[in-house]
């Protein structure tokens, strides 16, 4: 008699005609994708209870300011009534303490922000007054977005060319020159890079040039000024794809196939780009995600620095002025993107590597 | 030549320059750039929080607010006095209660309508809205103005309230150009007040129309729905906002309708830079005009040939002192408190910290305002004294267990971790220190959970003492007197001369205030700090007073300034 | 940043080997010929003196008290006044704080593995062990960990509880240890499909001891090398921390503080800048040598 494994088998609970699709290669990875999709909601959910959690605990509230005058009790009080901030932060339907249920209230902090932000309202900011978190988060946007995808357009060529290249010559001066430069980079801090560029490349180039050939040091517009933000940016995820496309191209050309290749005379460049290239990439595809991340997160450095006013310096800036609802916003704003990358790219897998089978 | 001393013949030195340069409309503008090239740009730091200059609290809101809105006076260049601007005379009842504001006769909003009286009874009341929750209603309004005391009992919820409060306040036009206000009791200092950038005039048909229509008066969104759009930004001050780039800069341009000649300037542009050495970069490679001077560059600057001498170096009317926590045991005993203030070389300070961009204070008003006065020497340096005070208190051990709070900034630690060594090298005690984020370090000592905080700032709002001295009063504890020392005779000083309108009575009240001050060290007295700016050489005309903002000299009469040919 | 997990995985994803006879000596013999891995270790080396023999250094006068002020010498230059790589914002020895500096990167980057360390071996553990719905809702759970940004839990976790050495060591592992249960994870599932658990699991459920037995000298390897490329990021992050205003406090020298405070004073005095940056860069590329090394030693597929 059979083994029966325990787990039922894949779909055994969908309808006849839903099931038939997970039959289907292309009806799988649309259930694939439906299904992340609908697990991004408990994850924002919980991604939003930790940070309101974390919020309400930072001693400090949003109306003390830095030095100097302070508002008066009674102004404090009215912008918490105004915000909304003297309601409770939380009500418990069951009161541990006395083991008695406690008429639910709709009206507490957290309940009254879910509900908003099911309606995607995400609140107005404390810190600019009659602003919403939106319209600034909207306004921020461009911005990182700019750089973040110029810089991914640099990392890809570049960090994938550099660990083929390093590869292809392993234990050459090539690899060691090229694997040295990846490793230098991602070992410094990249905003001390950033400041020694801006002190070489604007300064002390406008001193030596009499003011002709420069870039500038800070600000954002769709020329030379893009220059040094993107690049450093770019340095520490580019060492990091480097590093990897090497250890698995590495890999790969050690298959047989590759061998094959090889011992059929065939020149090195067919064989690179042919077979080596794509089965090499694998592993770098599954980083992308987490690079996308990076720079969307990491871009605070970069434009602390630079002087740009993207999400992640209004996202330093709203922690330290303790503007909730700008936090919680760009927090939830992060999550989506992180996992919106990581679904793109478990999708590109599957096209990608043939014995990928979706989970 | 000894730094000190150097700073001060700069000082003069451009102080002369400057106000030679600037005689009423008498500029000497040779060699002025065409006008497409009159423009100034400069660094504001952070973007307002609000471009409703009721709601602005913060130096870098009052930036632009002071552009774009004129208040009823502002402080002449010298500090002395008001002179006039939205009002150009006043008059005062003899029991001292009611003060009658004679309106400028032609003065116009940026849209060219004419200002009236009644725009001014709006725009006060839209401050004193308590559903609004301005920042600077207390204490220079709600206790001043009749009928306002009653500002954070009013329920901020019900318009019915609000309202009755708003129509209870001693704000009244009697006809269009003038403007009536009630006191509830005699204060002399009123007519500084008068001239704080949230006493402003506002047009209520242009905030009910960005508002969509009338709206009640507890709805603060609406209220302030006008404030986000630069084409509804409509002031009487003399430039208007052009466009404002979230985050990364505002333009003004000039209000063509402004009362006084048109100004030269044909483009004010302020950057929201937060970082300083960005900004001296921007600097040097000529995409910024005007900037503050990181403390860590002072000296490179100096000592640069070129730099040096777009240098200035500007006196604020601002102090830092060292608050210690009077509920707490040592800190209640005097003794220990002068220990403190007299182990601290301020000398070294100023000159060696702060590169001399100070001056080493041991007394309480600063100088360039009436009041200043070094001849109380209760709290200078002397360590040997300070040594001796502390062994007759007895309580060197239970000082050892205080903690500095700091907040962390650059500034604030360096400083402090000063302070430390100094207490510790002097006094023979090892004070350590905690440094905590900024918004927390105000919760603690708005709580009073502190034993010692350093360096507290303070720049005064106006250059009168009654605003320096209603900070120690016994009711203004766990709001800016955070030791929270009693006096009785302290406060009766001050509230007499607060009220007092003879200068020489009110001058000498101050005066034995200040003693009381210095004497009981209720706080440690450290330094006032010196503005140090770089100013590109092009700009001229800059009238650069005490009372203009960080890192923006000249900030308040920019129809003075120019610029000249250069390439 | 965190580095990937999936990069560690990538890194570091191996089958259980089936010999193991020989794997210690054959790793060490492998280590030693790689130059680069020596280098780091050499590095690592003088790192760990230095930290323990500062104080002692400065006892015996040969370099000078990292918080002793000489304010008439702020940001002085290399060679100035006495002080061997110049003096910092309160005239203080840079060289000497740099010395100093060790014992907090040092020290960040060890402990915080070691908290690390139980964390991700629970919950892989358990994660492997239990299967099922267990396993299933512990994977979530970290999904939903990598979805948070690491930078801001830790700068809330530092706001509210204040920037102690505990919080920010902590604040930082938590951030930093699914890289290690997913791959403990892994291991523990790939130790299960072996024969002989599938004969003790007829009998019931595998038994943890039968695992544990084969997990340790297994997984070792793999967990030493994703611990030692945790080292860094842990290093580089308190430096973030620093930039951010968020670190460790004041007058303890840190070399993430040396390059915050230092920056300030990039025209005045470039070296206080770099000196801690080279510090901080030197470090991490030991650590990722070793860590390489280490790698590439205890990789079954490269065993002759």
């Amino acid at each position: 008699m059979a083994v029966i494994a325990g787990r039922p088998a894949r779909g055994a609970l969908l309808p006849p005609q839903l099931r038939a699709l997970t039959g289907t290669r292309s009806g799988a990875l649309a259930i694939f994708v439906v299904r992340r999709i609908l697990w991004m909601v408990p994850i924002v959910f919980f991604v939003i209870v930790i940070t309101f959690t974390l919020m309400h605990l930072a001693p400090g509230s949003p109306w003390d300011k830095g030095g100097g005058r302070q508002l008066s009790d009674t102004v404090v009080n009215n912008l918490n009534i105004r915000y909304g901030l003297n309601k409770p932060v939380f009500t418990p339907w069951f009161d541990f303490s006395t083991g008695h249920f406690i008429p639910f209230r709709w009206d507490d902090q957290f309940k009254l922000y879910i509900w908003n932000v099911a309606h995607f309202d995400f609140g107005l900011s404390y810190q600019y007054q009659g602003k919403t978190v939106s319209t600034l988060l909207l306004e921020s946007w461009p911005y990182t977005a700019t750089i973040g995808v110029l810089a991914f357009l640099l990392i890809i060529p570049i960090g994938v060319g550099l660990g083929v290249v390093a590869a292809l010559r392993q234990n050459t001066r090539i690899d060691y020159i090229t694997m040295g430069f990846a490793t230098i980079a991602a070992s410094f801090p990249n905003f001390v890079i950033g400041a020694l560029m801006v002190v070489a490349f604007s300064v002390l180039a406008y001193r030596a040039t009499g003011g002709n050939f420069y870039l500038p040091a800070a600000g954002f517009a769709m020329d030379d000024s893009l220059i040094m933000p993107v690049v450093t940016l770019a340095l520490l995820p580019i060492a990091y794809t480097a590093r990897l496309t090497r250890a698995s191209t590495l890999e790969t050309i050690r298959q047989d196939f590759v061998r094959t290749a090889w011992a059929k005379g065939l020149p090195e460049r067919l064989v690179v780009v042919r077979h080596v290239l794509k089965n090499s990439l694998i592993p770098v595809v599954t980083t992308l995600g987490p690079t996308f991340a990076f720079l969307v997160t990491g871009s605070v450095i970069v434009e602390t620095v630079f002087a740009i006013p993207g999400i992640g310096r209004a996202f330093v800036v709203a922690i330290e002025s303790r503007d909730y609802p700008m936090i919680l916003g760009t927090t939830i704003l992060f999550s989506l993107v992180v996992a919106i990358a990581n679904l793109v790219v478990d999708v590109l897998y599957v096209f990608i590597d043939p014995r990928v089978r979706l989970t | 030549m000894h730094i000190g001393a150097w700073s001060r013949a700069l000082t003069l030195a451009t102080a002369g320059v400057f106000i030679a340069a600037c005689g009423p409309g008498g500029t000497t503008t040779e060699n002025l750039a065409s006008p497409d090239k009159q423009i100034l740009r400069a660094n504001n730091g952070t973007e307002p929080n609000s471009f409703d200059p009721t709601q602005q609290t913060y130096t870098y809101e009052r930036a632009v607010g002071i552009q774009t809105f004129d208040s009823l006076f502002r402080a002449k260049a010298d500090g002395s006095d008001v002179e006039p601007v939205g009002a150009t005379s006043y008059n005062v009842s003899p029991d001292g209660l009611t003060y009658t504001f004679h309106l400028r006769q032609n003065e116009k909003w940026s849209d060219g309508k004419p200002v009236v009286a009644g725009d001014w009874v709006y725009g006060w009341k839209h401050f004193l809205n308590p559903a609004l929750a301005a920042g600077y209603v207390d204490p220079f309004f709600d206790q001043t103005i009749k009928g306002a005391s009653g500002y954070g009992n009013v329920d901020v919820s019900s318009a019915s309230a609000v309202d009755a409060y708003l129509n209870g306040l001693g704000l009244s036009a009697p006809d269009d150009h003038t403007f009536v206000v009630q006191l509830d009791h005699p204060a002399a200092y009123f007519k500084w007040v008068a001239t704080l950038w949230m006493a402003v005039p506002l047009r209520k048909d242009i905030i009910e129309q960005a508002a969509g229509g009338a709206f009640a008066s507890t709805d603060a969104t609406k209220a302030e729905a006008w404030a986000n759009n630069a084409a509804t930004i409509v002031g009487n001050g003399p430039y208007k906002i052009k466009e404002i780039a979230s985050k990364d800069h505002v333009t003004l341009v000039p209000n063509p309708n402004y009362w006084a000649p048109a100004p030269h300037l044909q483009q004010i542009i302020y950057y929201e830079i937060a970082d300083g050495n960005t900004a001296y970069s921007q600097y040097q490679t000529g995409a910024l005009d005007v900037i503050g001077v990181p403390l860590a560059d002072v000296t490179v600057v100096r000592s640069d040939p070129k730099l040096s001498k777009e240098a200035i170096l500007i006196p604020t009317l601002s102090q830092y002192w060292i608050s210690m926590n009077t509920t707490r045991a040592p800190l209640d005993d005097k003794n220990v408190r002068m220990a403190l203030a007299k182990s601290v070389d301020r000398d070294k300070l100023v000159n060696d910290i702060e590169h001399g961009n100070g001056k080493s204070l041991s007394t309480f008003i600063p100088k360039g305002m009436s009041g200043y006065d070094t001849s109380d020497n209760a709290q200078s340096f002397d360590p040997a004294a300070a040594k001796q005070l502390l062994a007759t208190s007895g309580k060197k051990d239970a000082l050892a267990k205080m903690k500095l709070l700091t907040r962390n900034t650059t500034a604030s630690k360096t400083l402090n971790q000063f302070l430390a060594d100094q207490w510790s090298t002097n006094l023979g005690v090892n004070i350590q220190l905690d440094v905590i984020d900024s918004k927390t370090v105000t919760r603690d000592i708005r709580k009073g959970q502190f034993d010692i905080y350093g360096l507290d700032g303070w720049i005064g709002d106006y250059p009168d003492q009654q605003d320096w001295f209603d900070i120690f009063v016994t009711g203004s504890c766990h709001n800016l007197n955070w030791g929270c020392l009693s006096d009785p005779s302290y406060d009766d000083l001050v509230t007499k001369a607060d009220a007092e309108s003879d200068k020489t009575k009110r001058a000498s009240m101050y005066s034995q205030a200040q003693k009381k001050l210095i004497d009981n060290a209720v706080v440690a007295f450290m330094y006032q700090p010196y503005e140090y700016d770089l100013v590109k050489a092009y700009v001229k005309g800059l009238t650069v007073t005490t009372t203009d903002d960080q890192n923006l000299p000249g900030d308040g009469r920019y129809n003075t300034a120019f610029i000249t040919q250069h390439t | 940043m965190a580095i990937p997990a999936t990069t560690v995985e990538q890194l570091v994803d191996w089958e259980v080997p089936e010999q193991q006879i020989g794997l210690w000596s054959d790793a060490l013999q492998r280590f030693r010929r790689n130059r680069l891995a020596i280098a780091g270790a050499v590095l690592i080396a003088v790192l760990v003196l230095i930290a323990f023999g500062s104080p002692l250094l400065v006892h015996l006068g040969i370099i000078q008290d990292p918080i002793k002020q000489h304010v008439e010498f702020i940001e002085s230059s290399p060679g100035q006044n006495g002080f061997a790589i110049g003096s910092d914002e309160l005239g203080r020895d840079t060289f000497a704080r740099l010395l100093f500096g060790s014992r907090v990167s040092l020290a960040v980057g060890i402990l915080v593995q070691a908290i690390i360390l139980p964390i991700g071996l629970a919950i892989g553990l358990a994660a492997g062990y239990f299967g099922g719905r267990i396993d299933n809702l512990l994977m979530r759970f970290t999904d939903i960990w990598y979805a948070f940004p690491d930078l801001l839990f830790v700068l809330v976790v530092v706001s509210v509880f204040g920037p102690s050495l505990l919080t920010i060591f902590g604040a930082i592992a938590l951030v930093n240890w699914v890289g290690l249960a997913r791959l403990v994870r892994g291991q523990v599932l790939s130790i299960k499909e072996k024969e002989f658990i599938e004969a003790a699991r007829s009998s019931g459920s595998p038994p943890l001891k039968l695992i544990l037995k084969h997990l340790l000298p297994n997984s070792l390897g793999p967990i030493i090398v994703t611990l030692t490329f945790g080292i860094p990021n842990a290093i580089f992050l308190e430096a973030v921390l620093s930039f951010l205003g968020v670190g460790i406090q004041p007058p303890t020298p840190t070399w993430g503080q040396m390059v915050f405070d230092g920056y300030e004073a990039i025209y005045a005095n470039p070296t206080s800048v770099v000196f801690p940056a080279l510090a901080i860069g030197f470090t991490l590329l030991a650590f990722t040598f070793v860590g390489d090394g280490l790698r590439d030693a205890l990789d079954p597929r490269m065993r002759r």
